[in-house]
């Protein structure tokens, strides 16, 4: 058992590894590609969000569309808790992420029940109700369509929690997450992540109680959308209310398949091309990008069902057999 | 203790939908007995194994089903299967998307455990070679060999076989045979139904025999075996 533990952490090693080294060299790379200094930590917020999205929709098979629920109930509730009890983050990361929990047992629980589209349209449907409320009933609370403005300047440890800090701080965060999302799918609970994808009802049968894995891989998911809407926070402390709209669930969906789902490097890939692409080449293409990025979109789920990833491995097959 | 009934099923009615398919039976088993559990095609066999595991379909509007001093009647399946019932079903169900060894591993992550894979690979040395290939890609007798040993890989107290010999050639059948010859050895609480009579009643304590959802004779194997009037009346043989 232990040969076999530290096998795997063997295999860990590498792709964390490298995840690791090119995040952190980032400030030193990032501005020669047409990157800028912000972006980068904007991308690595994303990066975590769309790993716990990969869990759900790439391991268990889920499609939520309505995951901006939990990336902006933790996003509020961090801003709540710098504007009204500490600048200090740790409390508020703190309650943001447990009360991106709460939702998602709640949600869960009413969701998942149902597969398929249904699903997709029940998380939708959620969603959309959390936007309209603080839109409208919790609007004292939330600034309504402003958004939750006014923030200090969250601190840790006597640290302004600006500019490198904050980078630094989302990268590590990152790395931590990364590396329990491999082991995580790599552990029997993954594989029973596996195995509800592809029939759950078959997996019943084997006496497995496949509601209460469902809402832990649910909730797992859940859990990296609110350290991503927390850190979003520590990064520009202003609540926006698209944090909890439509448009950011279909983002995170969009940059999974882009990149690739079920394979967790795929879908991390995609919020790094997106969030490039939205703010780099966008420039240089000017009013016409979102076009172009529709058109890249079709184009890969045409003919790359499996994403960027399955690009890749294209492209090394062909380089393998064309060497031999 | 061997006198009473380890598991019993009294005046059980079962649906699919508005289709009323099992029509109110009853019968006991003690521990460590087989049972056969024989009938023309359609007579409800299938559904009658699939109401005791618990499963989705069908539906069970009446009866009681107690297994070892529990009442699954009002059970899920899960829970069913964490009570100790194994259904062995006619088309195999194994999960694809994963490998053999994975079908295995995922009915031992909860309790009640039975066999190690050890202990599996050594019964099935097939499944051991086939291990890392995945589960539905196996042939017809292989998959019927993993669907068995998924059963023995958790903690059973009723074996459910519905046609383990269905489609096999006899040299797979032989093998399968030897199995459950073993896990009678081992006083496994078994029903089995199989189009095959005689071979299941050579394996089996008590029969009966199903026609249209309802028991139209309840005997031991050997009865069967000598009496040919029932069997050419009710099976066919
Ligand atoms: N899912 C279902 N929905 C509706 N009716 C069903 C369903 N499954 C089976 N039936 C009907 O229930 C009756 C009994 O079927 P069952 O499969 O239990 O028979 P069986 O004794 O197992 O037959 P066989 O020997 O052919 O396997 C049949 O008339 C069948 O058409
Ligand atoms: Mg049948």
């Amino acid at each position: 058992m232990n040969s076999a533990n530290s096998a795997f952490y063997k295999k860990d090693i590498l792709p964390v590894g490298a995840f690791a080294a090119v995040l952190l060299t980032m400030p030193f790379w990032f501005e020669y590609v047409g990157g800028y200094s912000g972006l980068d930590t904007k991308i690595v917020i994303w990066i975590i969000f769309a790993i716990g999205f990969d869990i759900l929709l790439g391991y268990m098979g889920f499609l939520s569309f309505g995951h901006a629920a939990f990336f902006g109930t933790s996003a509020y509730f961090t801003g709540l808790m710098l504007l009204h009890y500490s600048d200090n983050i740790l409390p508020a990361i703190a309650v943001g992420v447990i009360s991106a929990i709460i939702m998602a047992f709640i949600i869960g629980f009413l969701t998942l029940k149902r597969t398929g589209i249904y699903f997709s349209i029940l998380t939708l449907a959620f969603g959309e109700m959390l936007h309209s409320m603080v839109l409208s009933t919790l609007q004292d609370w939330t600034g309504g369509d402003n958004g939750l403005t006014g923030l200090p300047t969250p601190m840790l440890f006597g640290l302004k929690m600006q500019g490198d800090n904050v980078f630094y701080l989302t990268v590590i965060v990152a790395i931590v997450m990364y590396y329990i999302a491999r082991r995580i799918i790599s552990s029997p609970f993954g594989l029973m992540l596996k195995a509800i994808k592809s029939n759950q009802v078959r997996l019943e049968y084997t006496g497995v109680h496949v509601a209460r894995y469902k809402l832990m891989g649910f909730v797992i998911s859940a859990v990296y959308a609110g350290v991503a809407g927390a850190l979003m926070i520590v990064y520009e402390p202003y609540v926006a209310s698209e944090f909890m709209g439509w448009h950011l669930s279909g983002q995170v969906v969009i940059m999974s398949v882009l990149g690739g789902v079920g394979t967790l490097f795929g879908p991390m890939l995609g919020a790094a091309f997106m969030l490039y692409f939205e703010n780099v080449v966008s420039v240089t293409i000017g009013e016409q990008w979102l076009l172009v990025l529709g058109a890249i979109f079709m184009l890969t789920v045409i003919f790359l069902p499996g994403g960027f990833v399955e690009a890749g491995s294209k492209i090394k097959k062909k380089l393998m057999g064309g060497s031999k | 203790m061997s006198d009473q009934a380890y598991f019993s099923v009294s005046d059980l009615h079962a649906y699919y939908g508005e289709s009323y398919i099992v029509q109110g039976i009853s019968f006991e088993i003690k521990e460590g007995e087989i049972l056969a559990l024989l009938g023309r095609n359609g007579a409800g066999k299938t559904t009658a194994l699939s109401a005791i595991a618990r499963m989705q379909d069908p539906q069970v509007h009446k009866g009681t089903i107690t297994l070892d001093g529990q009442d699954l009647t009002g059970m899920k399946p899960f829970e069913a299967a964490r009570a100790g019932v194994q259904l062995v079903p006619e088309d195999r169900r194994i999960i694809p998307g994963i490998t053999v060894e994975e079908n295995l591993i995922i009915s031992q992550i909860s309790e009640p455990i039975g066999w190690d894979l050890d202990r599996i690979y050594d019964h099935f040395p097939k499944l051991r070679e086939r291990r890392s290939q995945e589960g539905v890609t196996l042939s017809g007798g292989e998959q019927q060999m993993l669907a068995v040993a998924r059963a023995l890989a958790r903690g059973i107290k009723l074996l459910l076989l519905d046609e383990p010999y269905e489609g096999l050639a006899p040299t797979i059948v032989k093998e399968i045979e030897g199995i459950v010859r073993e896990i009678k050895e081992m006083g496994i609480t078994t029903i089995i139904v199989e189009q095959n009579a005689v071979a299941a009643l050579k394996l089996s304590d008590k029969a009966i025999i199903m026609e249209s959802g309802e028991i139209v004779y309840a005997g031991t194997a050997q009865e069967v075996l000598d009496n040919k009037e029932l069997r050419e009346q009710y099976l066919a043989i």
